[in-house]
């Protein structure tokens, strides 16, 4: 139909237009290995999820794509001009500072974006945008939160996970506690080792 | 290099003979779980009582005598501190009586390994999913090799979620295996889908699942229940996949015996242009054929433990552990 944008684990991506302007859709694509009716509730409810959030994200300040409309496993939201964090070859300071108060302006308004990585920021001009809002949620704790910075700390470099984690904690209402909270995570063990700088 | 392998890590005492790579013999006696479950005591009993037959008939269904091996692996963990403790015992009693080598071993190690190499793969995302442990990985080659989680359960295994599950329903023996007879046939019914990027979580499904025996037929809990976790395996793992841009999958432990779950990676897989590999159902299953096939490529490379080195560790880390390859 349309030219494919990405093909990513859970959706693929086409350009469109729609009303005479250039959108992307987002398509949450059937996975054969699950069950029917398991697959379409699957996608049908992180589509629908991920419109809430968005719209939620957007009227409280975060630099998000507008959505444009929904359907049942389709998200129509305007595309980002710019290169995704991960892709960018070292991160300035400069977005991994924007992209920690993106977080924070997130976690203030309770939601937990859920799979925040350097895949899903895409850097455009000097604005980070945050897109890929499918696993996240909106009755947010404390834990959520500190995974949020767990996968960020996983995947960034020292220097820059510091400038991302300073602007995070100085634009955070909740920071000491999410920051507490982070470490007790990490104390449990288990992600002490985890990176994925080096596969 | 002739070396003895002695896994006692949890419900299985096992001892398995390994000769270049081949499996010569693996002999196992499992306790009984009946309804009610592991006790750790006696699962312990059960390990010292059949200790010296299990080790005995493995010597001679792989045709050698006991002055015949040249080296000893036992498990050192993960495991049960009280379980882990009769392996350990018998294979230090034998090295020292022997005079010969002995490694300790890490049990996903020995799970992963085994089914790699007889699956004929060469650098897969590995599922590793047993009682204890429900983890994704894949192998670090930087410095010294070992293996990288990628991701895993944020609270219990999902052998164990299988298990418990089984117990509440009141299937006999309470094991997975149990879990995927009932399943046969039945119809879905809705229940949580826990999956954060590469981790998933299995208390939510557990706690719903056994609420839900009371509103529906087993049959269809049973089938339900395999769908959704089995499926949150199959996302993960397909994150893995693509992350890491591998083209092999391999899936190995105790819940790598239930066929459904082959199934399902076996269409993650394809979708992905992939191939998926595991073992046999018999090195699914704790045993000593796969300690004692990692304890020969370790013992090979001169990789050894002095006695007193030959300790035990109930939460030994699989990262943590270096991989010969
Ligand atoms: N609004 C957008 N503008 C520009 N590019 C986008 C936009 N949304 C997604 N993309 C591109 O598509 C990729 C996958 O989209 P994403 O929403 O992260 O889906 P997935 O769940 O497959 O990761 C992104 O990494 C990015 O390259
Ligand atoms: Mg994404």
């Amino acid at each position: 139909m349309k030219p494919i944008v990405s093909e990513g684990a859970e959706a693929r991506i086409y350009r469109t237009e729609l009303y005479g302007r250039r959108i992307l859709v987002k398509r949450r694509e059937p996975k054969r290995y699950r069950i029917k009716e398991l697959d379409s509730s699957i996608r049908e409810y992180r589509t629908r999820r991920e419109a809430t959030a968005l719209a939620r994200a957007r009227s409280s300040g975060a630099s998000v794509p507008r959505l444009v409309g929904v359907g049942r496993y389709d998200l129509y939201i305007e595309e980002i001009k710019g290169k995704t964090l991960s892709s960018a070859l070292g991160i300035g300071s400069g977005a991994t500072r924007e992209a920690g108060v993106q977080l924070a302006i997130l976690h203030n308004a309770g939601i937990a974006h859920g799979d925040f990585t350097p895949a899903n920021l895409i850097l455009s001009g000097k604005r980070v945008y945050v897109i890929d809002f499918g696993l996240s949620s909106l009755t947010t704790g404390s834990e959520e939160r500190a995974l949020d910075l767990l996968l960020m700390k996983r995947q960034l470099s020292r220097a820059e996970y510091s400038s991302f984690i300073r602007a995070y904690r100085s634009n955070a209402a909740e920071g000491n506690e999410t920051l507490a909270r982070l470490r007790e995570v990490e104390e449990r063990g288990r992600y002490q080792k985890r990176t994925l700088s080096n596969i | 290099m002739l070396v003895l392998g002695i896994e006692s890590s949890a419900h299985t005492f096992g001892a398995g003979v390994v000769e270049a790579g081949k499996v010569l013999s693996n002999k196992k006696a499992m306790y009984e779980i009946g309804t009610s479950g592991m006790i750790p005591k006696k699962v312990a009993e059960h390990h010292i009582l059949n200790a010296n037959e299990v080790i005995a008939s493995a010597l001679s269904g792989a045709g050698v005598s006991v002055a015949d091996i040249e080296g000893i692996a036992y498990t050192k963990g993960p495991g049960i501190g009280s379980c882990l403790q009769i392996g350990q015992l018998a294979a230090k009693t034998l090295a020292k009586k022997l005079g010969i080598p002995i490694v300790p071993v890490n049990h996903g190690i020995g799970h992963i390994e085994i089914a790699r190499i007889m699956a004929n793969l060469a650098d897969p995302v590995a599922l590793y999913v047993s009682g204890g442990n429900s983890q994704i990985l894949k192998i670090d080659a930087h410095g010294k090799a070992h293996y990288r989680v990628l991701g895993e359960t944020f609270d219990i295994g999902i052998g164990n979620m299988l298990d418990n599950f089984a117990r509440a329903a009141g299937l006999n023996p309470a094991w997975g295996s149990s879990v995927e007879r009932q399943a046969q046939g039945g119809s879905y019914i809705s229940m949580p889908y826990t999956v954060k990027g590469m981790d998933f979580s299995f208390t939510g499904i557990l706690t719903h699942a056994q609420r839900q025996l009371k509103l529906h037929t087993k049959r269809d809990v049973c089938f339900s229940l395999q769908e959704t976790s089995f499926s949150m395996l199959c996302e993960a793992t397909e994150r893995a996949l693509l992350l890491t841009r591998s083209d092999e999958i391999c899936v190995c432990g105790g819940v790598a015996q239930n066929s459904r779950l082959k199934e399902m990676l076996a269409i993650v897989a394809k979708d992905h242009g992939a191939r998926i590999g595991y073992a046999a159902n018999e090195f699914n299953a704790d045993n000593g054929a796969m300690i004692a096939f990692v304890g020969e490529r370790m013992l090979s490379r001169g990789i050894k433990a002095s006695l007193s080195k030959c300790t035990i560790e109930q939460r030994y880390r699989i990262d943590s552990a270096e991989v010969v390859r």
